[in-house]
């Protein structure tokens, strides 16, 4: 029996994503709240889990790399880094704050019921695709902002190889972690039905990221898949102005897939191609893994009546995330379970962006949105 | 007359459809709101939320200010009580 590479690639990703959906909801583990809570609430609970998340990927995507299991490396559709993914990073922030949750925790979220959500969804896939407007002066920003010799991680750039900045680092946070670990401060009592502790989470969602990394030959990522959704609607609404937009035409994703040695080529336009068939199981399944946890939870409901102005976040920072990740490129899931763990360059900038996009959307969230 | 024989107002606070952090900081509000009260034994608070990282971050933050708090599980949605602390 002979597999083709969308045989193997596209039945891993849906079930990656409804493992990552499942595991995500029973244990709250929300990235957008963990940036944002350090600034509103001074809370670093789910903070820690990412950094947990991060060396625990470092550490098994090191190993696998060094038993020569992974020969794309660093992986597909990363890029140099630039002040573009700085500047990306930020939106990003100032987005998935706004919305209640990031491209993945608004998946889960909407498989469990949430209206808002849902909306968040919408705003996530009309901002991918407005992108297309802007790419030709922000694609020509980010060329001319590439930083250092634009190497994609950073023990390229220092040309080193990476096995001792990826020892120091976990070297490094070990320090932290084992202090939390000892004074117990990754674990926390909840009552919610079938919780996972964030740090159990945090270990499987790093090994999702491993399994997808040697199987699909990137770790997860589903951003693009929003782009050709909404691709796909533009293209039918407005043909002719959807045709002279060259964003719809690139093809970024091109590599050779190591299981088969099938050349793989995709991009955002709205053909069923390579990215099609990674993301958009992805996507499906973390939606039916988030569906999955909450009715054998006894939880799915769906409650429509929440305050108006509380749609109209959940629209706008679904609209900005969206467009700050095709803006990076790249989403905090692809770019913090990925990027960070082989030090992409492009990933330590979005991330760093994040920061002060987190701050600022808690404070517009608090000033605009949520008040008497 | 001795606070343990006062039968607190129940004041009841709907959540359920919303998310973080509008639910700590919509709880975060009417706990303020009722202050006195709430010390004095005079109120409990409920707010209902199907929100499961409410059922975390709330009795947390109350918690922290001295209440009681207790969260019960009603059908699809969780209740969070809040009372003056023991």
């Amino acid at each position: 029996m002979t597999f083709t590479a969308y045989g193997i690639i596209m039945p891993t990703s849906l079930i990656l994503g409804v493992a990552a959906g499942f595991i995500m909801h029973r244990a709250g583990f929300c990235m957008a709240g963990a940036f944002r809570d350090l600034f509103l609430f001074r809370q670093t609970f789910m903070l820690r889990q990412l950094l947990l998340l991060v060396v625990v990927s470092m550490i098994i995507f090191e190993a696998a790399r060094l038993a020569g299991f992974l020969p794309l490396y660093p992986f597909p559709l990363l890029g140099p880094p630039t002040i573009a993914s700085l500047a990306g990073g930020a939106l990003f922030g100032v987005g998935m704050v706004l919305a209640g949750g990031c491209v993945v925790g608004t998946l889960y979220r909407v498989g469990a019921g949430s209206a808002l959500s849902a909306v968040a969804l919408i705003g996530l896939i009309v901002g991918s695709t407005l992108y297309g407007e802007i790419h030709p002066f922000w694609g020509a920003f980010a060329r001319a902002t590439i930083l250092g010799k634009g190497r994609l991680t950073l023990p390229e750039e220092f040309g080193v190889d990476p096995l001792l900045p990826i020892a120091l680092s976990v070297a490094g946070a070990a320090v932290p972690l084992y202090y939390w670990i000892h004074t117990g401060k990754l674990q926390r009592r909840s009552v919610a039905r079938g919780y996972v502790q964030p740090w159990l989470a945090a270990v499987l969602l790093a090994l999702t990221g491993l399994f997808s990394y040697l199987l699909v030959g990137m770790p997860l990522g589903i951003t693009t898949a929003y782009t050709k959704l909404g691709a796909s609607v533009e293209q039918f609404i407005a043909p002719s102005h959807f045709a002279s937009l060259t964003f719809f035409k690139g093809l970024p994703l091109n590599y050779l897939y190591p299981l088969t040695q099938e050349r793989l080529v995709g991009g955002p336009g709205p053909a069923f191609d390579a990215v099609a068939a990674v993301q958009y199981p992805l996507l499906l399944g973390l939606v039916l893994g988030g569906l999955l946890s909450a009715v054998l939870a006894r939880e799915f409901r769906i409650y429509f009546r929440v305050p108006l102005r509380q749609y109209g976040s959940a629209f706008a920072g679904g609209l900005v995330m969206g467009l700050a990740s095709r803006m990076t490129p790249g989403c905090n899931v692809w770019h913090v379970f990925g990027g960070l763990p082989i030090l992409a360059s492009q990933s330590l900038l979005f991330v760093l962006g994040l920061f002060p996009g987190a701050w600022l959307g808690g404070e517009l969230l608090t000033r605009l949105i949520i008040r008497d | 007359m001795d606070s343990e024989l006062i039968t607190p107002q129940v004041m009841e606070f709907d959540i359920r459809g919303q998310i973080c952090p509008a639910t700590l900081l919509i709880a975060l509000k009417e706990l303020n709101r009722s202050k006195e009260q709430l010390h004095k034994g005079e109120v409990q608070l409920v707010f209902k939320t199907d929100n499961r990282d409410a059922t975390i971050t709330i009795p947390d933050a109350a918690e922290n200010m001295g209440y009681a708090v207790s969260v019960q599980r009603v059908d699809d949605y969780y209740a969070i009580v809040v009372e003056q602390g023991h």
